[in-house]
């Protein structure tokens, strides 16, 4: 359907849009056969999902009503959900930003071109930050004053059908909640927090939400502890493990310290990282050993993951993930939390979470960043930025610029280190994400990866193939610092995705990786696509 | 004296509906932090790139610092500049700003035009039979009411009218444009007309010092038809943008200070713990029905 308008999201076909021109890419990506195309949906999908909206299903318990009471039931709970959203006892927290969000857009489209996901679509209508907005307020106002003409004056000119429902229940699924959208708009209203309020409807009355998140998600950590389903006994052979590793590389036998009463710090770590990256916790516990830090790890509930997956769809998630990480420092009795490489636990352990403790729960929580950078202007570690030599680019996670202000701690940091550092643009407060902001980095299901690799992801593939022009298709290897669990596993796929690591020797990986790696007292590179004879004979001196 | 009755309600339902708006922002309870930075409050070059406390080891030792003075520029260049649509987007700017800088102009011409007629009333005419008052105060209060009520006029006319055509040839605005919004800005536009036709015949705005000694004196405004449908229009339009999201003056300010850039930290047995602690302890008298949030809503409707 060409042309479309909010209204036509309950009108009925095969598929509402359909990607046809995305943004192009820079050389060398600019060539036809560099990029594979969209995988074909599948018709057997069609029955039990969503695939009218554009094609993607990201969304995988949103599935499709079988009866017509069930269809009803499902409409009207969406329904009793949207007046909750306009309740002073069911949305206190919220009420205030989503009143003003909901009431004042001007429609003056400002919004637009600072989306990276309408950008990278190629402009693809539904995609627009207002348009999902849009189709909520036609859906309230038709809901809340009836099917007069008033209403239909006021703008409240919709169906709402199963089909409404649905396509708008996946739609809140293509807004990575970054809120560039917002720094732009002149009235400071905010697609990316309507986006997450429709997610709560869906979540929080229809217990309906991608199962990565929830099912698998954050009721998991609060089952087992973790959202990766690592438990306590698993997190503790995992950190004996680590050690191991860190003696075979480091030929140190460093110790870890894990549930130390009365530490200064506790170090809470994403534990997706214990799993995918474990080289970064690795290189935490050498920076903070080496530094003489009094930290500790929590082997406690929830201690050992500082994920809050409900920062992206559920409040009530949020605060029970929440209170229970602030509960396990304070069982151990320490002085500051300190937030490891994770972009969402940083706003989560800081910012979200931060209006709901008093007391003793009111422990101060910080970032690893002014902590590191302070360690380091103290001249604690020997460092040799040459071992570091090659092209740096550094990705800032939306969670901690934009929505935290933490911007130059890690440009300091990355500069001691990395003499070929060089900014993507825009950065800092501006940057774009990395498309996989607010669940995307882990909704794996049918073929929202694609969406995620070739559209969401795609501004940042974009300016991580700017920053390296001219370096590109030399042997060298190049390296994109992202420090942040999910920024990572976004940046992993893309790279994966477009074959960049193996054609052009791209890399990817966390900031404090790259600080270990310069540290003279090694005679070996700690990252390990570096662990070349070559490259230590050129770049390591012992 | 209906007239004179009738403006004095649509003045008082402006500045009641909107203090009355502002009231049920102010009043909604204590929302979660959602600021977003840039956040112009955070000192120096901060404000600037966009950081803040959270860039300082251990910040809760810190002072906390706030530049009030950066909050306050940035507020008044978004007030009168409409800074983020310049930045973002210019093409837009252009209409959308001579709609806001006509309204501006137009208030600085109704407190002139008060002003003029307070002088008038206290002895000190602003015209005389001869034309304008050789006094230098009164004419240049004469000559500043007509500039500002004429260029206020022209412009919000022009950007009302432009922005009324913009958004109904443009296909990206029309889609998302309400017909409730095409009427709000021809509205404005009527409003403005009515002004001019009643302007043309009297270019000095003498009228416009006259209706304001009626209001000051309670005595009846002397109306012809063309001066009736204006008065009638304005006090229309004045009772009527507090009521819709033309009073995003008051929203904007609310979105801004109360939700981007509220960042103050809770901070161990801080002012604002205090204020925490009340609002946490509410108790809600209702709740979401998810089996996550409430299992037994769940129950009940299997039941
Ligand atoms: S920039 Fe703001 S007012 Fe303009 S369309 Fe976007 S959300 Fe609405
Ligand atoms: S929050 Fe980000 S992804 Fe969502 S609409 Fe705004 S700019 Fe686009």
């Amino acid at each position: 359907m060409a042309d479309i308008r909010p209204q036509d999201i309950g009108k009925p076909s095969e598929q509402l849009s359909k990607i046809e021109n995305l943004m192009s890419l820079p050389a060398p990506y600019d060539k036809p056969g560099m990029e594979p195309g969209f995988k074909p949906l599948k018709d057997s999908w069609k029955d039990d999902y969503c695939t009218t909206l554009d094609g993607f299903v990201g969304n995988e318990a949103l599935q499709r009503p079988k009866t017509k009471e069930e269809e009803e039931a499902f409409v009207q709970g969406f329904l009793r959900g949207l007046e909750k959203l306009f309740s002073n006892e069911t949305n206190r927290n919220y009420l205030q930003p989503f009143l003003l969000s909901f009431e004042y857009c001007a429609k003056c489209n400002t919004c637009s071109e600072a989306c990276h996901v309408y950008k990278a679509s190629g402009e693809q209508e539904i995609y627009r930050p207002i348009f999902r907005s849009e189709v909520l307020r036609k859906i309230a106002k038709k809901h809340m004053k009836g099917d007069g003409f008033w209403t239909r004056f006021n703008g409240g000119d919709i169906d709402i059908n199963v089909e409404t429902i649905l396509r708008l229940g996946e739609l809140a699924y293509r807004c990575n909640l970054c809120r560039r959208c917002a720094q732009t708009c002149p009235l400071g209203l905010d697609n990316g927090l309507l986006a997450r309020e429709i997610r709560k409807i869906f979540s929080m009355e229809l217990g309906i939400a991608p199962k990565p998140l929830h099912e698998k998600g954050s009721m998991l950590q609060l089952k087992t502890g973790s959202s990766t389903g690592i438990t306590r006994e698993a997190f503790l052979d995992m950190m004996e493990f680590m050690e191991e590793d860190l003696y075979e590389r480091t030929g140190k036998k460093y110790k870890v310290p894990i549930d130390k009463k009365g530490a200064d710090i506790l170090l809470t770590h994403n534990a997706g990282e214990f799993m995918a990256w474990p080289e970064n916790p690795a290189a935490f516990t050498i920076l903070f050993e080496e530094a003489g830090l009094n930290w500790t790890l929590s082997s406690e509930m929830i201690g050992y993951d500082n994920v809050n997956y409900g920062l992206f769809y559920d409040d009530a998630q949020t605060r029970k993930i929440g209170l229970q990480q602030v509960k396990a420092a304070k069982d151990l009795g320490v002085r500051r939390i300190v937030v490891a490489e994770c972009g969402h636990a940083h706003k989560a352990a800081m910012v979200s979470i931060d209006r709901a403790l008093v007391g003793e729960d009111n422990i101060p929580r910080e970032s690893f960043l002014p902590l590191l950078l302070d360690v380091m202007k103290k001249g604690v570690y020997k460092l040799d930025p040459k071992r570091n030599n090659f092209p740096v680019t550094l990705h800032d996670p939306c969670n901690i610029v934009r929505m935290m202000g933490v911007i130059q701690p890690q440009r300091e940091i990355i500069k001691m280190v990395a003499p070929q550092f060089r900014e993507m643009y825009p950065h800092g407060a501006k940057n774009f994400c990395c498309g996989g902001g607010s669940g995307f980095a882990i909704m794996n299901s049918f073929n929202f990866p694609d969406f995620r690799n070739k559209v969401s992801s795609r501004m940042k593939f974009k300016q991580i193939l700017e920053a390296f022009q001219g370096v590109m298709e030399d042997d060298a290897p190049k390296y994109v610092c992202a420090p942040c669990s999910n920024c990572k596993g976004a940046i992993r796929d893309i790279l994966e995705y477009y074959q960049a690591t193996a054609k052009f020797n791209v890399h990817y990986g966390g900031l404090v990786e790259l600080v270990v790696n310069a540290m003279v007292q090694f005679d070996k590179p700690f990252l390990e696509f570096l662990d070349e004879e070559e490259w230590i004979a050129e770049h390591v001196n012992k | 004296m209906l007239l004179t009755v009738f403006i004095y309600l649509s003045i008082v339902a402006f500045i009641g509906l909107s203090l009355y708006k502002a009231y049920q922002f102010a009043n909604m309870p204590m929302h979660g932090r959602w600021e977003l930075y840039p956040v112009p409050k955070e000192p120096g070059e901060r404000g600037h790139y966009g950081g803040s406390y959270y860039e300082d080891l251990e910040y809760w030792n810190k002072p906390r610092e706030v530049s009030h003075s950066g909050e306050i520029i940035d507020m008044l260049k978004e007030m009168l500049f409409i800074k983020n649509l310049f930045v973002n987007q210019k093409r837009q700017w252009w209409l959308s700003y001579a709609l806001h800088l006509g309204i501006y102009f137009l208030g600085l011409w109704t407190v002139l035009l008060a002003v003029g007629a307070i002088m008038e009333l206290s002895g000190l005419p602003i015209t005389t039979a001869e034309g304008v008052s050789s006094n230098g105060l009164a004419s240049l209060i004469y000559y500043v009411t007509l500039i500002s009520g004429g260029v206020g006029a022209i412009l919000l006319g022009f950007g009302s009218i432009a922005l009324f055509f913009k958004r109904s040839l443009n296909n990206s605005f029309a889609k998302y444009t309400t017909p409730q919004e095409y009427f709000n800005l021809f509205f404005l536009f009527a409003v403005v007309a009515s002004g001019l036709v009643v302007w043309s015949g009297d270019p000095g705005f003498n009228y416009g010092r006259e209706i304001f000694k009626a209001l000051f004196t309670f005595s009846p405004v002397a109306a012809d038809a063309a001066l009736t449908i204006h008065i009638l229009l304005l006090g229309a339009v004045m009772i009527y943008i507090p009521q819709t999201k033309m009073s995003h003056y008051v929203g904007k300010y609310f979105a801004f200070h109360k939700v981007l850039w509220d960042n103050d930290p809770n901070i161990r047995n801080s002012q604002m713990e205090g204020v925490i602690k009340q609002a946490i302890s509410y108790k809600p008298k209702a709740s979401w029905s998810a089996p996550h949030i409430n299992p037994a809503a769940g129950q009940q409707d299997k039941k």
